[in-house]
């Protein structure tokens, strides 16, 4: 009976719900799902992690790639990180496969200012020879199933990827110009202190606030935002395209819970990595 | 409410005390109003209008047109498919005009209306969730004035404020050109003008003078409209 | 062609109907930065995109010089959804409302330029809208002071850059989006001094279409 009301009436269905502060999952309104975080799961690739939300809802794979390449003109002294997310035609029955869509491209770009505002990258370090030779990191995301929050999903992946990227030392010979990799130093990591934690919400019949909404919520929410926090509390993205209008109660009511979900996150993840080393 | 009668509105404004004066009574809401709950919101950018006892609209200078039941509309055929016509109105999506929709029209006779031709009809289905539908007969079978336009008019582009300022205002632009010029005109919902003449002169000038009276108030048109004859008659 | 100046904010222009053959166009001007938007619609859909509920938006932008790229797409995107929300999309099903947004120059806070912009050429356009809709960028300084509607100087030199979208009903976030690193107090900030600010931004859109529509009343 339950099946056909959700089918008929999904916005009621959710409303009935949420009159009672839960949701159909059993979560609370502002309880974010189970994460299990890997790290180094690709062996081939410079830096992996793969994320999963709620038990396999959202997978989210991502791998590092080193390259040697010749700066940006414009910052000869910088080396850069190329992010991409990948939207799979596999990862959920609502996409096709094609050229990347519109949600691929946006995320895309969410990683790459995530990346960029919070620094979580130190780009000075990726230079080799300042003018010649920089590593270029191609961070690719691939999503192995879609079950809404995708924006946590990569932010995590990504940043958790980059955390476990080590680079080879490089040396490069003044009078052949050749470059070598000096296998016998040992490989540097990339990542900076900063570690970016991102946190979706979801706005529901234009009152009611739900945290990393499933994509069934995300059909139904009228308006989401993502907020991404640092360990000293300050914010480094705050995105909510369009949607129902928020008041700035709400939205400080987002900050507040993106903080006490970046804390959370941050310790996992640095447990995981911890738990590899050993 | 009624204080902004005439009154510029823009989108998100609340019209309130809709019934203050009138007690109860039924309000219909045109084009830009729409009901919000208890109250009226406004959802373009115009002047407020009124005609008694309750009709509200608000008049803007759209160009596109969107379909509406009972509009008289000037259409190009574009394609015939089968037993039906594709006119192109302006609108979003072609309309359809069968041929039997023509006065006199059997499945022997069928109106003579090739691709390129303009005709004259009136929006018998405008429903915002199907194909327009266009008829160039009235219920009791005759033309009364629609059909087929003859191909020696011209047809121009307007806003379609214009067309309803044109139609609305008895003492427009087109009744004083009327006075010393003879012409024929069709005037079409969708910002259609067709206009025939005897001297292609008189043709540019007409059209010229109609495109020039949509920001003019009565008077300026009708000094307007006398240059123009003038000019048209050599007296300059 | 209307004017606004104001202390904190820079100077304000628009002009509408710009274009003779688009149903709705305006130029936008915030200071130096200026922004084309020319609006379609409702039109023909390409079967792709049609929703049979709603108009379908799309919003096209072309930077003023090179190919746009992953980033002017995500631009798209955010003006598309800030559009959608205050456009009554569900009275067109079937349709398309085409924005093309075209940059003429950037001396600072493109992107407010852009929403407000699109928001004077949907009026034009005689879109039915449900509210309108305007942009106010802010940008903190590293002293943590808030500047708001930002030179491309001021950009650069800043902390952090914060850019909202507010609609004129309830006068809520419709749209925000930033870049660099700040507290969340100084998000507070920046949010309650753009709010002040939208007002008299709404302000001149009133005044704007009060001076354009005056003759014919």
């Amino acid at each position: 009976m339950a099946d056909v009301f959700k089918k008929v009436e999904p916005a009621e269905y959710y409303r009935r719900h949420l009159t009672h502060d839960a949701r159909p999952d059993g979560r609370q309104l502002l309880a974010f799902r189970d994460v299990v975080v890997s790290v180094g799961t690709i062996g081939t690739a410079d830096g992996s992690a793969l994320v999963r939300l709620g038990g396999g809802g959202t997978t989210v794979v991502c791998g590092v790639k080193a390259e040697l390449a010749s700066p940006r003109p414009d910052t000869p002294a910088r080396g850069y990180v190329v992010p991409n997310v990948e939207l799979p035609a596999l990862c959920a029955a609502t996409l096709r496969p094609g050229p990347p869509t519109a949600l691929a491209q946006t995320l895309s770009q969410a990683m790459a200012d995530l990346i960029e505002n919070s620094g979580c990258v130190d780009a000075g370090a990726l230079c080799v020879s300042p003018g010649r030779l920089v590593w270029a990191l191609h961070v690719d995301a691939v999503c192995l199933a879609h079950n809404g929050n995708l924006a946590d999903a990569c932010a995590a992946a990504v940043v958790a990827a980059l955390r476990d990227t080590t680079l080879p030392a490089i040396t490069i010979d003044d009078e052949t110009g050749r470059v070598r990799v000096d296998s016998g130093r040992e490989r540097a990591p990339v990542a900076a202190s900063a570690f970016p934690v991102a946190a979706s919400f979801a706005k529901f019949d234009n009152d009611i606030l739900f945290a990393d909404p499933t994509a069934e919520e995300e059909a139904l929410a009228t308006a989401t935002v993502t907020v991404a926090t640092l360990e000293d509390g300050s914010l480094c993205l705050l995105h909510k395209a369009g949607g129902s209008a928020m008041t700035e109660k709400e939205l400080q009511q987002c900050v507040d819970r993106a903080q006490v979900r970046g804390a959370e996150l941050r310790h996992l993840v640095n447990k995981v990595a911890a738990s590899k080393e050993c | 409410m009624e204080d902004s009668i005439g009154k510029v509105v823009i989108p998100g404004d609340i019209l309130q005390n809709l019934d203050e004066k009138k007690g109860k009574i039924k309000v219909t809401v045109g084009p830009g109003l729409i009901r919000d709950g208890s109250h009226i919101a406004v959802t373009k950018s115009g002047i407020l209008r009124h005609r008694e006892p309750s009709v509200f609209w608000v008049d803007c200078h759209q160009k596109r047109y969107v379909p509406a039941r009972g509009d008289n509309v000037i259409g190009i055929v574009t394609a015939k498919q089968g037993d039906v016509f594709k006119v192109d109105i302006g609108s979003s999506e072609p309309a359809s005009l069968s041929f039997m929709a023509f006065e006199a029209a059997t499945k022997r006779n069928r109106p003579n209306l090739n691709v390129g031709d303009c005709v004259n009809a009136k929006l018998l289905v405008a429903n915002k969730d199907c194909e327009p539908e266009l008829v160039c007969i009235d219920s009791y079978g005759r033309s009364s004035g629609l059909g087929i336009l003859p191909n020696e008019g011209f047809l121009l582009q307007c806003s379609i404020g214009l067309v309803r300022q044109l139609l609305r205002n008895k003492f427009n632009v087109l009744t004083f050109l009327g006075k010393a010029i003879q012409y024929e005109v069709a005037i079409g919902m969708n910002g259609r003008i067709w206009l025939h003449c005897h001297t292609v002169r008189e043709t540019i000038a007409i059209s010229n003078a109609i495109c020039r009276s949509e920001l003019m108030s009565d008077e300026e048109v009708q000094i307007m409209s006398k240059k123009v004859v003038d000019s048209l008659q050599g007296f300059e | 062609m209307s004017c606004l100046k104001q202390s904190n904010l820079r100077g304000f222009a628009c002009e509408q109907s710009c274009l003779t053959r688009s149903d709705g166009s305006a130029t936008f001007n915030q200071g130096e930065t200026t922004v084309l938007a020319a609006v379609y619609g409702p039109v023909e859909v390409k079967l792709s995109k049609e929703h049979v509920e709603k108009a379908a938006v799309d919003v096209i932008y072309k930077p003023k010089v090179g190919i746009p790229g992953c980033k002017e797409k995500a631009t798209e995107q955010l003006i598309k959804s800030t559009c959608e929300t205050v456009l009554l999309v569900a009275l067109h099903p079937r349709t398309a409302v085409v924005i093309v947004l075209q940059e003429m120059q950037n001396t600072g806070s493109l992107l407010s330029c852009c929403i407000n912009a699109c928001c004077q050429a949907l009026m034009d356009a005689g879109i039915n809208m449900r509210c309108l809709v305007c942009a106010v960028t802010t940008t903190v300084d590293q002293e943590g002071h808030i500047i708001l509607d930002p030179t491309s100087k001021q950009e650069e030199d800043g902390k952090a850059v914060l850019t909202f979208a507010f609609d004129s009903k309830t006068n809520g976030v419709i749209m925000t989006t930033t870049s660099g690193i700040y507290s969340s107090q100084e998000y507070q900030e920046c949010l309650l001094s753009a709010q002040h600010a939208s007002a008299k931004i709404f302000e001149f859109y009133r005044d704007s279409i009060l001076k354009k529509l005056s003759r014919v009343s």
